[in-house]
Order: structure tokens, then sequence, then C-alpha cells
């Protein structure tokens, strides 16, 4: 088999394998929505109706199909792209990912940042300084900060910023939210295209405490997979010849063995995109973030089984395209993986 | 090198916006007059700001302030008085055709015309659309809507309701324009239109509402604020941080008691309450509640009635913010009685509860099921059922077994003969005691407790078909009298409306009365 054909089998066995993992979740969120006690009509108007006007508005509604029917429904809904209408209040699925799904973005990509700033940095100087007093700090905040709960991070810097006046819930202050042009409903980005600065001011005071805690929270991980990438990549015979022909330390960390110790970050900081996710939904609920994760939360309340259904569809098709994509790049950047 | 320069970019616009941030005024300073902007902090979110597809309080809020209805309630006031209509009443002896003269030069804010037609309309497609989260059931008496001419609307019902001029007073029947909105289903919230004292800026589900002065508004008493923020929180607690801070104007619905406490006395915070008409109350079904047979069981409702300590429960779980309720029709509302503490007297009496089980052969303790929901009626019913077990228990009269399940598993489960005795509570629809009485006491009632009383029942017939004061007060002295002997349900507290309002925000407190109508209009910020 030579290189190229190699590859393209790798690609599409990944995507071919996509579709029944999207379709098996497809499944399994609509069965067990089904399966939950109660239903929109119920939760919303249940200590208000007779049993009689209740059964129906269900039956108007159509939760009193077949199930294989409503299964039916649903699939063909998710096929075409139509997500369909909330139940609870009317809105469109499509908007809801679009408006609450870029604030989820927006604080994803920022604790990501943050994820990749404090990880990288502090694994390499734990790596670099082994047994130092600067690996045993190093590798102790990992751990701690992986230990905490999200909420319970973001609980501890709400007190904290509380006390400061720093704002620590939702995503601008009211009227910054309300006259801000959103075009990219990314409210950073709204704000730079505005040239509004004190309104960019406003957003990223808002952001950053979210994105702090989620980011630290997940940062731990990556703290201690550089580190031992890094000390595995030391040992290789490639770095004793860098250091053998007399290159200095420095390069030899940074221009030798930080490259190679970052081929198996990549696919976990892929994988992290998915827990950064999970994260996010308790992020939002800790600051008020009106985000995907949040609404899906009050929709599952609700019992909204159309909402929590597209929400879910979305979620379960990120994360399956993200580790395509890291599958993808996998494949590109280790050759062993495709001729495996 | 590209990669170089790209992140040299990157952080050149980052330091450039932080230090522009740095030198910039603070975001108040911006388009928008703060001082004219009223921000309401809750954690209520609407359904629709469609009439049609609403029935629920956060929508109601947004509804009042951008609709008319041909009929409103005023502050402090309990009667249905005329708003886009000049005057209403009934045309026959019956009460049954119900006639209603529009007043002149009403507009939408789009700048149509309002009529009689669209009146007609806005009845009409509630019916046809039967939205399942609206509340097209209170025109279940509704034969039909006419519109004769432009000025004229005729009501047709079924049976005599004297309570019709109140339920047109219900923001799920406030007139839509005719021309702009569909006849068969819903009109998107981002794009309502209504001839109210505010029209709709912006809707951002989850997030805020934002309403301005609507400069068409042809009704009494324009808006005492030019614009009014609504800014949605997923709880309590961020929802008390956003108050202490200044974020919002007003924090209202729903903070919790020991929230509220904290707030009291809180720098540039005072907390405001006025009459509330919200209840709570405990629920027998009288077909699986113990007791070998009625006696028995009539007797063991008696029994828990006179046990519970209602003002132990104000005082200890809700720290004063609700008050002991001894009628299911609350104080507040027109012909409320003590008929619970007639009957049982206002503190609890153990003894005279023992003799009532003991002269109907009930073997003591009576082991009692108690339900109760975590998710739906505040954080503080786990203390309040653990506070009533303890004042049940305590009495050696009842073995109560709390058991409680999540407001979806609840909320089908109590009303489908699965749970003996449990927790409810209730909001008017309209502030009249028919609301209060005939929702709990009717043998169609939703609660299906298998409560079926014909002096009951005739006295609900009574009430509602005459607008008689005196016949309707008599009516309803009788039913709570009824209610209070046969106690199918319990009355508990009823709640206080309480807000936390920022120093310089006024008229909060004039909002607060039985019709739970929050009137953005009377709130002004100095």
């Amino acid at each position: 088999m030579n290189r190229s054909g190699g590859l393209r089998t790798y690609v599409l066995t990944r995507i071919a394998l996509a579709v029944p993992t999207v379709l098996i979740l497809l499944t399994m969120v609509f069965l067990l929505m089904r399966v939950a006690p109660g239903d929109p009509i119920t939760a919303a108007l249940g200590a208000r109706l007779p049993a009689k006007e209740l059964e129906q508005r269900k039956k108007a509604a159509g939760y009193d199909k077949p199930i294989i029917d409503q299964y039916g429904e649903y699939l063909g809904q998710v096929a075409t792209l139509d997500l369909g209408e909330s139940v609870t209040d009317n809105r469109s699925v499509t908007s809801i990912i679009k408006e609450n799904g870029s604030a989820t973005l927006e604080l994803t990509l920022a604790a990501f940042m943050v994820t990749l700033m404090v990880g990288i940095p502090i694994g390499l100087l734990a790596g670099r300084f082994r047994d130092s007093w600067i690996d045993v700090s190093g590798r102790l905040f990992g751990i701690v900060i992986y230990a905490f709960p999200v909420f319970f991070l973001g609980f501890l810097t709400q007190l904290g910023a509380g006390e400061v006046g720093w704002p620590t819930s939702g995503r601008a202050s009211p009227i910054v939210d309300f006259d801000l042009d959103k075009i990219t409903n990314f409210y950073l980005v709204d704000t730079l295209i505005a040239g509004d600065w004190s309104a960019f001011w406003d957003v990223l005071q808002h952001l950053a405490l979210p994105a702090l805690v989620l980011g630290l929270t997940i940062s731990g991980v990556l703290i201690r997979l550089v580190r031992v990438n890094l000390l595995q990549t030391m040992r290789g015979d490639y770095v004793e010849a860098a250091r053998a022909r007399g290159v200095s330390e420095r390069r030899v960390v940074v221009n030798h063995a930080f490259r190679n110790a970052m081929i198996p970050v990549v696919t976990v900081a892929g994988l992290q995109f998915a827990i950064l996710l999970g994260g996010a939904v308790l992020t939002e609920e800790t600051f008020n973030w009106p985000g995907i994760g949040s609404e899906l939360i009050r929709y599952l309340n609700e019992r909204d089984y159309i909402a929590v259904q597209g929400i879910v569809t979305v979620f379960a098709v990120a994360v399956v395209i993200v580790s395509l994509l890291i599958d993808l790049i996998n494949a590109f950047i280790d050759p062993r993986v495709r001729y495996r | 090198m590209v990669r170089n320069r790209l992140l040299a970019l990157i952080g050149v616009t980052m330091g450039l916006g932080l230090i522009a941030a740095g030198c910039g005024g603070d975001s108040s300073d911006s388009d928008s007059d703060a001082s004219a902007t009223v921000i309401r902090g809750t954690t209520d979110q609407p359904i629709s700001y469609d009439p049609a597809g609403a029935y629920d309080l956060p929508s109601y809020d947004g509804i009042y302030s951008m609709y008319q209805n041909l009929l409103t309630i005023e502050p402090g006031g309990n009667e249905a008085v005329p708003e886009a209509a000049e005057s209403c009443d009934f045309s026959d002896k019956a009460n049954k055709v119900f006639e209603c003269t529009m007043k002149d030069g009403l507009t939408f804010s789009d700048g149509s015309d309002l009529t009689a037609e669209d009146v007609k309309f806005s009845f009409d497609r509630n019916v046809e659309i039967a939205d399942p989260n609206g509340a097209s059931s209170l025109l279940a008496n509704m034969k039909s809507v006419e519109a004769p001419d432009d000025k004229t609307v005729v009501f047709n019902l079924k049976a005599s309701d004297a309570t019709w001029p109140l339920v047109l007073t219900t923001a799920s029947f406030a007139i839509v324009p005719s021309d702009s909105y569909p006849a068969d289903k819903l009109q998107p919230s981002e794009e309502v239109i209504g001839s109210g004292r505010y029209t709709l800026s912006e809707y951002q589900a989850g997030q805020q509402t934002v309403m301005e002065k609507n400069t068409e508004y042809q009704g009494d008493a324009a808006a005492a604020n030019e614009r009014v923020i609504i800014q949605y929180f997923d709880k309590a607690s961020p929802l008390k941080l956003a108050v202490e801070q200044g974020d919002v104007d007003i924090a209202y619905r729903s903070l919790s008691p020991t929230d509220i406490d904290d707030l009291d006395g809180a720098e540039g915070v005072n907390v405001v309450s006025g009459n509330g008409t919200e209840i709570r109350y405990l629920t027998f079904n009288t077909e699986l509640q113990p007791g070998d047979d009625d006696a028995q069981k009539l007797a063991i409702r008696q029994a828990a009635a006179q046990v519970i300590d209602r003002q132990a429960i104000a005082d200890n779980v809700y720290n004063g913010t609700v008050q002991p309720l001894y009628s299911m029709v609350p104080q507040g509302v027109e012909y409320a009685t003590d008929s619970f503490a007639t009957e049982y007297g206002d503190a609890p009496d153990v003894d005279a509860a023992t003799q009532t089980l003991e002269d109907a052969g009930v073997d003591t303790p009576v082991p009692l099921e108690v339900w109760w929901t975590p998710s739906h009626y505040g954080t503080a019913s786990g203390d309040e059922y653990a506070e009533i077990k303890r004042q049940l228990d305590e009495s050696g009269l009842f073995d109560v077994t709390l058991k409680s399940t999540e407001w979806n598993q609840y909320s089908t489960a109590a009303f489908t003969d699965k749970y003996p005795t449990y927790q409810l509570g209730w909001f008017p629809d309209y502030p009249d005691a028919d609301d209060y009485t005939a929702s709990f006491y009717a043998p169609d009632s939703f609660l299906n407790i298998h409560y079926d009383d014909p002096e009951m029942n005739k006295l609900l017939a009574e009430e509602k078909g005459s607008d008689d004061p005196a016949v309707r007060s008599k009516a309803f002295e009788r039913i709570q009298q009824i209610g209070a002997e046969d106690a199918p349900t319990v009355p508990i507290w009823q709640a206080d409306q309480v807000a936390a309002v920022r120093d310089g925000v006024e008229g909060v407190e004039e909002t607060f009365d039985p019709s739970f109508i929050f009137r953005f209009w009377l709130i002004s910020k100095s």
C-alpha cells in the first residue's frame, strides 16, 4: 500500500465510523427522553389544568403517537437539518444553537486558551527542571487544580470577585448587551467590530472569571501530560546527540524535545474539548453564562424533548467531528497511525 | 514566519484593546441613558410574548407592558376596569351576553388602528391555536365573539359567568393586531406588536428582554421610565449578587427567604414587599388517604388541619416573608374569610384534634404518607415539609413519612391517584375568590382528589352566575366554611410579594397587589 492510499483509506474508514456513532447517540438521546417520566405539557401546566385537558394538549402536540413514529419523524428532521422548535418557549432549535452556542463556544475557546497558556509552560518547566521545587510545585498545582470541581472553584472565585466588584454573571452588563450590535454573536469580536472599547472591556471582564475557572481545571491534565512527554523525549537518542554536539540545553528543550513532546498532547488536547463542553455546562450554571449548556439543563428540567434532542445532537456531532479531526491530524503527523 | 506575524498581530490587537479599555469610561456611559433605564433581574423565564401562547407570570410581565386588554385591574384594586374599552357590561339579565364599547383613537405601535375587529380576532385565534402552553381553556365558556361595528365587541357565553370581566383582564387575552398576526399560529416572541406602554426592542431568550416606551401609546398613565430591561438568571444566587453589585435595579422572583434576609439592610439595597396572593396548601386524595370510612377520613383531615402550626412555618422556615393562611381564598382577595381559624382556631390544638380522631374511632398514630417536590415550589419546600412532619409527629397523633420526587414525575403522579397527601401551590388566573374555590372544590377540579359535595357544587354555580355582591358574598362565605369543615385541602400560607431594590428605585411597592400584574410603567429611578 502506498503512502497516499493508506491515508485515504484511513480517512474514509474514520468518516464511515462517525456515521453509526452519531446514529447511536441520537437513538439513545431519543429513547432516554421518552423513558424519563414527565412531558413538557404536564411539567408546565400539571398543577393547573385537569387531566383530561392535559391529555388533549398532549395529543395536539403529538406526544400520543407511537414511539416508532416519533423516532422516524425525529431522524427525518435531523437528516434535513430541521431540528424543530422547542415546546416550552417556541424557539427554533437552530436559533438556540446559534445564540447560545456562540456563547458556549466563546467561553470554551477562551478557556482552551487559558488551558494551553497555563498547562504547557508549567508542564515544560516541570519537565525541564525535574525533581526541583519547580517540578514539585507544578505537579502539585496540576493535581490540586484538576481535583477541584468546576462549580467549587467558580464559587470561590465568585466570592473573591464579588468583594472587588468584578462581574460574576452573564456575558455583559445589561445595557452593554442591549446596545451591542450582534453580528457574529461572539461578543468580544462584535465589540471589536463596533470599535467600542468600553464595551470590549466590559465583555472581557465578564468572560475572564468563567474562562479562567474552566481553563484552569482542565489545565491540570495538560501539565502532567506535557511534563511526562518532555521527560520521555529528553531521553531520546537525538536529544543526547544534540547535547553531544554542544547545543545549549535551552535549544535542546525548545527546538528538539518540545516539538516531539507535543505530538501526543495534540491528541489529548482534542479530547479535552469534549471535557470542556461538559465543563462548560457546569461553568455556565455557576456564572449564569447564557450558553447552550445552561439552556440544556433548563430544557431537561422542563422535559422539552425537541430542544434537548436538538442540543444533544449538536453536542454529539461536535464531539464526533473533533474526534475525527484529531484522528486525521494524528494520521498526518504520525505515520505509524495510518500504516497500522 | 507567517505564524509569528499572526501571533504578533493578535498580541498587538489585544494589547491595544486593553489599553483603550483602561482609558475608556464606564460602560454605563454608552449611548443609553442609564438613569432612564430600569433593569429588573429575575429567575423567571417567559414562554411566549404572544398572548395566545402565554399562561405564565414571566410572559404576563412582558405582555401587560406591551399590549392592552379590554379591561384591566388598577394598582391596589381588585375589580375589572376599562383599559382599551370605554365601557363594558352584561347586556342581559342572565349574565350571558357581555358587551364592550371601544375607546376612540387607539393604535398599535406599528401605527395601525385598534378596532373591535382586532379584539374579535384576538379571541378567535386564541381558541383556534389552542396552544399547549396557552390559556385557551379559560375561554371554555365563550360561545362566540362578535364585532358588529368598529367600536362594539359582544361576547356570547354558554353559561352565566360573573367572573367574565376578570377573565378579560388576563394577559392571555390581550389585543393583537389582525393585520400582522397569523390567525392559526403564534407570532414569534421577537416580533410582537401591541398597543401598550412599551414596544419590544429586543428579546434574547434566556438573556434579556428590552422594552422601550411606546411613543404611539394612547392610554392612561404613560410609563415613568424610558426603557425596561428584564435580565434573566438561572438561579437566585447570581441574582442576589447582581442586585448587591448594582448590575440590576430590582431583583424580583425568586430570591430565597435567606437571600432576602441577607439583603435586608445591605448597603444600597432595600427590601420592599406588598400583598401577594400566591398560596401553598396540603392536598388530601380522599380515596387514597388513610381511614376506614368517610367519617374516619374526614376526621384525619380535620385533625391535620388542627395540628399544623402555620405561624411557626411562616416564622421558622420563611423568616416572616409569608403569612399564615386560614382559607383557600387568600387575604386581599374580595370575599376572603378565615374559615379554618373559625373552625379550628388560629393556633394548633392537639387536644381538639385528639378528640376529633377519638370520636371517629381512628387508631393513633395515623400513618400518613406526605409527598412534596424540591423542584417547583422553591428551595424552602424541604424545610417546610420537615417542619410539618415535626409538628404532626410531635402531636403523637400522626406518624408521617415524607417522600419527595422531581416535578416532572410529581406533576403527573399527584393528579393520577398516586399520592395520598401532597404539597401544592397556586397563582391566580384572575384575582377573584372563584379562582381559589372552583379550582379546588369543583368535582372536575384538576386536583382529581374525588371530592364532590352537592351543596358546594350548588354554591359554586351560584357565585359564578351572579354579579350581585350580596349573593356572591354569602355564597363564598358558605363555600369557605364547607371547605374548612371538609378540609380536602388544608391552606398553609400565602406569600407576600418581595423584591430587593437599589436605592433610588421607586414604585415597586405600588405594583404589588393581588392581581400579580408587575407594572413596569410605575417604576422610576433617580
